[in-house]
């Protein structure tokens, strides 16, 4: 016990006091902060700035129309605010275009009740351009197609109103239409992933460079291999938990200097549960990870090999990287629900749906005791690989050995 | 009783047999080298022992019975090169290393200040391990090794990187330990640099044991039947020398079966030659191991 609190020690000493973790857990917060500061600023001297930066057209955005068949009789909101202009033909059309009063225009053919076919025309090559503005020519057709009756038009535009009622006990309702909604997740995958990996690849690097100094050697001749990884786990997963709690109370504080909040909408607010869990799941899950990067650790010749072999290890992490939108946007879908009970993507997973809110309290638990488990499982396979013969051995890395090694051990 | 018993231990590596049979044992209180050129398998022998290696075949006893986690704070090992943190200050590596080898921090810093006295490196210790000098850092991991008071110290290559003062003062501290009960085993290819420390050496080659036993009896084994003389002037022909040759700056003369030293100097004196030295010729440990080699192949 007291060589596991001396490894411990040891371990958390080491990497508070090493530059590189300094600037990552203080200096990255800061200069992040400061990079808004002053794209802010300019913002505010000049709205458009940011825009001219990044290419948006600020000017004209009004389409023209060209009625070839004299279908259009009604007139919509589209056509008196300015955002469809009509033109009797083509030709006005196209001077309109060149003069730069219109950014493109639509043809109307005649036979547009049998085909619903129009024509689009732009200068410019830009097929996302019609994303969010067809809309207004669409409701225009279908206005006229209707004979003219707005509200039909409106009703067929928009079919029927729901309105559900459950029966279920109460749950966190999720307003599809915040961004709110997707951000909170998308942002709590990316934090998941950073401070697991993180986390984990400390003691990747910790043990990698023990074996370069050789220094291992020694270790194994002075202490057991469970005392050696319970320290450097337990102290490593400390460094990781702390570096996060800097970001947090930086966020919050410069947050605060700024001047500025963050208001969640009405019926997202996070409650004091997902904190709970996900320190939860942010300890099984580095334990998980923290313990197979151990293992590569033990099994890599040097630095340089373990960091390529890394990815054998976090790839199950990354899964749910790759299907955060599907997560996000169908989170009570048989995929999301397995992704987030698989111990190997739950960390990640769980913590995207249950940022999303509505997650039944079973699934949680499930995940949590499943990774429990499986956290067991592997900080006893790697103890026992965590022999000197197979950490010395100076074999090449493949990943069949990694397996093997892995499996052996359980 | 035996403080390392090997019994007919083999190791290999893929295709590769680092250590193909070795038996060997080394008692309490005396030096123990193990010797022989690089790649003679010593390294991978030691880590048998230390049980950092499994062998294939063959058994290994130290500290009477085989290596458990108790056994680990009784025992001191300094690997060849490196073996100490490169990021930490001299001071903190020497600490913690300690207390993993079951001292509380107060005494490994007591012992470790000790030490760093003593080894002239007192004033280097706030500085980084990988800021000192070689030399420094081969000192700083025998402090490491010894730092815990073990009873038996396996120390692999100590004088690389160490100049003659040092060197010198190594081999002092080891005669010192041996004499307060400490158990030494020395693998060193250097053979020259042991040859009057050892009590008992193992000669190995190729991952086999090719000499084993008693120092003085070796040599006595591989000495042949001359002497060394240095003279100020000539040497006169003398009856029973069969050969001369230069060995350094004596004169080798090799005699006759028959004739023994004894004669060789009374002939020498009654003819009036100065002898600067006169020592009857023992072959040095890589004499003996050039020898060996030789023997080994004709038979």
């Amino acid at each position: 016990m007291n060589k596991t609190l001396a490894v411990l020690r040891f371990e958390l000493i080491t990497i508070f006091t090493r530059k590189s973790f300094l600037f990552l857990a203080f200096g990255m917060p800061i200069i992040t902060f400061l990079i808004f500061q002053v794209v802010g600023a300019i913002n505010r001297n000049d709205p458009n700035a940011i825009d001219d930066i990044i290419g948006s057209s600020q000017g004209v955005d009004s389409d023209g129309f060209v009625d070839l068949g004299g279908l259009i009789t009604t007139h919509t909101e589209e056509i008196e605010n300015g955002m469809l202009v009509p033109f009797t033909d083509e030709a006005s059309a196209s001077q309109a275009l060149d003069a730069g009063e219109i950014v493109g225009y639509y043809l109307i053919p005649e036979n547009v009740s049998e085909s619903g076919k129009l024509i689009y025309i732009r200068p410019d090559f830009n097929p996302l351009a019609l994303e969010d503005k067809a809309w207004a020519i669409e409701i225009l057709v279908l206005t006229n197609l209707l004979g003219g009756d707005i509200e039909m038009a409106q009703r067929v535009w928009v079919p029927m109103d729901l309105e559900v009622t459950l029966l279920a006990p109460p749950k966190q309702q999720r307003d599809d239409s915040s961004p709110i909604t997707f951000l909170i997740p998308y942002i709590t995958t990316m934090i998941f992933y950073m401070v697991i990996l993180g986390s984990a690849s400390l003691l990747l690097n910790s043990i990698a460079k023990e074996k370069q100094n050789r220094v291992m050697e020694v270790l194994m001749l002075s202490i057991s291999p469970r005392e050696m990884l319970t320290g450097k786990i337990i102290g490593l997963g400390i460094a990781g938990l702390t570096q996060t709690l800097i970001w947090t109370s930086l966020g919050y504080i410069l947050l605060k200097l700024s001047g500025r909040s963050m208001s969640l909408p009405p019926g997202l607010e996070l409650p004091v549960s997902i904190l709970v869990w996900g320190l939860v799941f942010f300890l099984l899950g580095y334990a998980i990870y923290g313990s197979l990067m151990a293992g590569l650790g033990a099994l890599v010749p040097n630095i340089k090999e373990a960091t390529q072999a890394t990815i054998v290890v976090i790839f199950p992490l990354i899964i749910p990287m790759i299907l955060q939108s599907a997560l996000i946007e169908k989170p009570f879908d048989p995929p999301a629900i397995i992704l987030s009970i698989f111990p190997l993507t739950a960390p990640v997973a769980m913590m995207t749906r249950l940022a999303g809110g509505g997650v039944p309290l079973w699934q949680p638990f499930l995940a949590a005791g499943l990774m429990l488990l499986t956290a067991l499982i592997v900080i006893r396979a790697v103890v026992r690989l965590f022999h000197a013969q197979t950490i010395l051995s100076g074999q090449p890395f493949k990943v069949g050995r990694f397996v093997k090694a892995i499996v052996r051990g359980v | 009783m035996h403080t390392v018993k090997v019994s007919h231990i083999a190791k290999s590596f893929g295709d590769v047999k680092a250590v193909t049979d070795v038996s060997f044992e080394v008692e309490r209180g005396e030096i123990f080298g193990l010797l022989g050129p690089n790649g003679a398998g010593k390294t991978t022998a030691l880590r048998v022992i230390l049980d950092i290696f499994k062998p294939d075949s063959g058994t290994v006893s130290i500290l009477e019975g085989p290596m458990n986690d108790e056994k680990k704070s009784r025992l001191g090992y300094m690997p060849e090169e490196r073996g100490l943190y490169q990021d930490i200050t001299l001071e903190r590596c020497l600490i913690y290393l300690g207390t993993l080898k079951g001292l509380s921090k107060d005494e490994a810093r007591q012992r470790a200040e000790k030490l760093l006295e003593s080894f002239d490196l007192a004033d280097h210790k706030t500085k980084k391990v990988k800021e000192l000098s070689k030399g420094m850092q081969q000192k700083a991991q025998i402090i490491n090794t010894i730092l815990h008071r073990p009873e038996l110290i396996i120390i692999d290559e100590p004088f690389t990187a160490l100049d003659p003062v040092n060197t010198q003062m190594v081999k002092d501290l080891m005669e010192e330990l041996r004499e307060k009960g400490a158990t030494i085993i020395m693998c060193t290819h250097q053979m020259h640099q042991v040859e009057e420390l050892c009590d008992r050496i193992l000669l190995m080659d190729e991952g086999k044991d090719l000499l084993y036993g008693n120092l003085n009896e070796i040599r006595k084994q591989f000495s042949g039947h001359a002497v060394l003389v240095r003279s100020n002037g000539n040497l006169p022909s003398i009856e029973g020398v069969v050969g001369i040759e230069e060995h350094n700056s004596s004169t080798k003369l090799n005699l006759d079966d028959g004739i023994n030293p004894q004669d060789v100097l009374s002939a020498l004196l009654e003819k009036n030659v100065i002898l600067e030295k006169f020592e009857i010729a023992v072959p040095s440990l890589d004499e003996i191991f050039i020898q060996a080699v030789e023997e080994g192949k004709q038979t």
